[in-house]
């Protein structure tokens, strides 16, 4: 190769470097261009729409939507400021109609689309628009799906949210499901459905232990009460993170029908039961655990101690016995937490 | 003699070719994950993570040495940070200046007994502090022991499972936070550090903590920096992660799991490159427990941090980075082209050596050959010819080339104007940056030697108004 190639290869690559340069500033120019296209129409739009969703007779915004060059990203962009500013209308029959009639056949399109992103946007909008219409669509694209990736979550989710009852039983279908997406799923379900789903997991035993797992815990996280004795049941669970996640509940619904319940709980191998039964003594003030809490300040694990001092604030006589503690705990690490439980609560954001 | 500077330069060729080629190579392997979530909304695929309970939280840690001119902004972009349950601790590591008394004064701080858990040993805490206004920021004041050191307090006194650590002059984006959890939270705990691309914020406008609009600073110094950064971070740490292979997750921004980083033994006190080091014993962790687990890279820009914009603190900062990059390859030498450690050893280790820690070295000698081949006739002009289009291409071309990826990819610069103002400076890198660099890096190999730790000394303006 002599210098002459060189010189030609580098003028080749810097050529192709340039021819680059000046393709990408085109497209900024062209996407800088059409983004303003957009915010215009969608600047234009906003009174109408605002106008058509407080009162449908007005209808000059379902005129004026369908005269403009883009359409779905416009349309998309009002109901999802509307959904996102207006809390709880993910269930307006509004934005359902207005969605169904404007963006069905665009989604269905979308959701067979090459692009992975595109198809993610499309089950995230289905989800806050509330598309009924496409559950179909959905439940084929389901059960063609063999991994449980980002898109096939989105879409169990997505399917949730439209009140689909079955979509539990298909999640269940995956063995790798973690506890989260059984969580997003009760979440979603309407009332009468999730109730339901709730005490099918919870009456067989034989269902996966995530799914019973994340049961308990949405029970408790939602402050469903109703469950109680069924969460009580699940303390006797063979089954360790089962029992954790129904101390983990009761701390939630701060209610237990029989104390006693807890009293094995306090002597646990398990610090995390230790912890949550600690939590839960002082929660419901059960006073009979007193002097055990103020044992456990000298626990050997760090949470338990902080969870026994904590637990003793919410006595009415609390910084007496921190005060007593902080003095005359036979254990070092006890006495410095009932020092600082004394003069301050821990803060973190709620 | 004239033997030895003909096959030096061959080598130089080579190698220059060789690493400018794993340059594109590694891009490529990158390639295809940024383009997929290229127009992916992140607005709605982060949404559901903001209502969720089970979001793990994360503490917040802000080690902060004579930050007392951006310690409070910086506190204060946390506070807008999106996500549900946070807390904020600032560790003031013994400064000179009013960086506590600052912190103090702007969140109505008081001091609380605390009952630590000394998970690591840390220089002697001398006292925690608690805002009255927001129970969730915390300030341990302690006496100086270096920036790991500090890190390590924070992580003391941390209650939540996952951390992360930001250096006291940069600006989380207010969604930067959850952008970086969502990997750790999607993959249920296997992912255990992730770190986020960190962008330079000179010449953006930064108002009350938020990146109001993107644009580009007048100083070349600084612009160089910015294409520098995208050559760091888009070409090299996305295919690298890609790999499980990465070694470095910023110092100025990245979240880890708190246990497994006790597990490691914290910020090693005894190296200027914390942040790296940490990362490879993690990774040496999991290598030699076999785990699964996984530290990931993702290419969103979370972090927004102010660049030099002298010559004097940029020299400051590469000797530094350049010593760290030194004492972490040494600390862990025995992963080096070990099989046990699989593409670590294999791969990243020597990639980091051979690249980024003895490419100065290479590019030294090849300035050095190509002045003495065209006005000493050293080597064959032709030789040396050859080796300055080679130096081009490795210095300019490649870096243009990182500007005209960044701009396919994320684009997050938004005129026509900031894409050829990149572009042409880029050009120039190989001219008058590169050999700047070069030399720093070369002092930052031989200063490694000495044993002096310290903050290094930025001159910080604040890059939020």
């Amino acid at each position: 190769m002599t210098i002459n190639h060189i010189w030609m290869f580098s003028a080749f690559l810097f050529i192709s470097q340039l021819v680059l340069l000046v393709i990408l500033a085109f497209r900024k120019h062209r996407l800088s261009a059409k983004e303003q296209t957009i915010s215009n129409q969608y600047e234009s739009l906003t009174d109408s729409f605002s106008s058509y969703m407080m009162d449908p007779e007005d209808d000059r915004f379902i005129h004026e939507i369908s005269g403009i060059t883009h359409q779905t990203i416009v349309l998309e962009r009002l109901l999802n400021g509307y959904v996102s500013i207006t809390k709880g209308s993910i269930t307006s029959p509004l934005v359902a109609r207005l969605s169904e009639d404007f963006l069905t056949e665009t989604y269905t399109k979308q959701l067979a689309h090459s692009n992975w992103a595109m198809r993610m946007n499309t089950l995230y909008f289905i989800e806050d628009f509330h598309m009924q219409s496409l559950i179909p669509q959905l439940k084929e694209k389901l059960r063609n799906t063999t991994r449980l990736d980002q898109e096939t979550q989105q879409l169990i989710r997505t399917l949730a949210s439209l009140n689909e009852s079955d979509t539990l039983l298909e999640l269940a279908q995956f063995p790798s499901a973690p506890v989260r997406l059984y969580q997003d799923v009760f979440k979603r379900l309407e009332e009468p459905v999730m109730f339901e789903q709730l005490g099918a997991v919870l009456d067989d035993k034989n269902h996966p232990t995530a799914l019973r797992e994340a049961a308990i815990s949405y029970i408790g996280t939602a402050g469903l009460t109703r469950f109680l004795p069924q969460i009580e049941d699940e303390l006797q669970s063979p089954v360790e993170e089962i029992r954790i996640q129904a101390l983990k509940a009761i701390s939630h619904l701060h209610y237990l029908s029989e104390p006693n319940l807890l009293t094995p709980f306090f002597h646990s191998s398990a610090w995390q039961e230790r912890m949550f039964a600690s939590q839960i003594a002082g929660r419901l003030q059960l006073s009979r655990f007193k002097e055990m809490l103020g044992e456990l300040m000298g626990d050997s694990v760090w949470w338990v101690r902080y969870s026994s001092a904590e637990a003793l604030v919410q006595f009415s006589d609390g910084d007496i016995l921190l005060d007593h503690l902080s003095v005359n705990h036979p254990d070092r690490y006890a006495r410095d937490m009932a020092t600082q439980w004394k003069s301050s609560l821990l803060g973190s954001e709620e | 003699m004239h033997t030895f500077f003909l096959i030096s330069s061959y080598v130089i060729i080579a190698y220059m070719l060789f690493s400018s080629l794993s340059y594109v190579g590694l891009f490529l392997l990158a390639f295809r994950k940024v383009k997929k979530e290229d127009n992916l909304d992140q607005k709605e695929s982060t949404e559901d993570l903001l209502k969720n309970q089970t979001t793990y939280p994360v503490s917040i840690l802000v080690p902060a040495y004579n930050e007392e001119i951006g310690v409070v902004s910086t506190v204060r972009s946390l506070l807008a940070l999106e996500y549900p349950k946070k807390e904020v601790i600032v560790i003031d590591d013994g400064s000179k200046d009013d960086t506590a008394a600052r912190m103090i004064e702007a969140f109505k701080m008081t001091k609380i007994p605390f009952a630590v858990r000394t998970h690591i040993q840390t220089a002697e805490v001398e006292a925690i502090y608690q805002s009255a206004t927001f129970p969730f920021i915390r300030l341990i004041q302690k006496a100086n022991g270096g920036k790991a050191d500090a890190l390590n307090a924070g992580i003391n006194l941390s209650k939540f499972p996952y951390f992360c650590a930001i250096d006291g002059d940069s600006i989380l984006e207010n969604d930067g936070l959850v952008k970086t959890m969502k990997p750790i939270i999607e993959s249920d705990g296997q992912i255990i550090a992730t770190g986020g691309s960190v962008r330079i914020a000179n010449g953006s406008t930064i108002s009350r903590s938020k990146v109001e609009k993107i644009d580009l600073p007048k100083q070349p110094l600084v612009l160089m920096q910015i294409v520098e950064y995208f050559r760091a971070f888009l070409i090299g740490r996305l295919a690298l992660s890609q790999l499980n292979i990465l070694l470095i997750v910023s110092g100025a921004f990245g979240v880890f799991n708190k246990e497994r980083v006790i597990q490691a033994g914290g910020y090693n006190k005894h190296t200027v490159g914390e942040d790296m080091e940490l990362v490879v014993r993690l990774h040496r962790l999991l290598k030699e427990e076999k785990s699964d687990q996984r530290i990931e890279y993702i290419p969103d820009p979370v972090c927004w941090t102010e660049a030099p914009e002298s010559l004097e603190v940029l020299r400051s900062q590469r000797l530094r980075w350049q010593r760290g990059l030194f004492e972490t390859l040494w600390t862990h030498k025995k992963m080096m082209l070990n099989p046990r450690y699989g593409a670590i050893g294999l791969f990243s280790m020597p990639y980091f050596l051979m690249v980024e820690l003895l490419g100065a070295v290479f590019e030294f000698f090849g300035y050095a050959i190509i002045f003495g081949g065209l006005f000493f006739s050293l080597v064959d002009p032709n030789v040396a010819l050859v080796l300055f289009i080679v130096t081009i291409f490795y210095g300019s071309f490649i870096s243009a080339l990182a500007v005209l990826l960044e701009e396919m990819t994320l684009h997050k610069y938004p005129k026509v104007s900031h894409l050829v103002r990149l572009y042409l400076w880029a050009l120039t890198e190989a001219f008058w940056y590169r050999p700047l660099v070069v030399l720093w890096r070369i002092q930052g190999i031989f200063i490694s030697f000495q044993k002096k730790a310290n903050w290094g000394d930025m001159k910080r303006k604040g890059i939020s108004s």
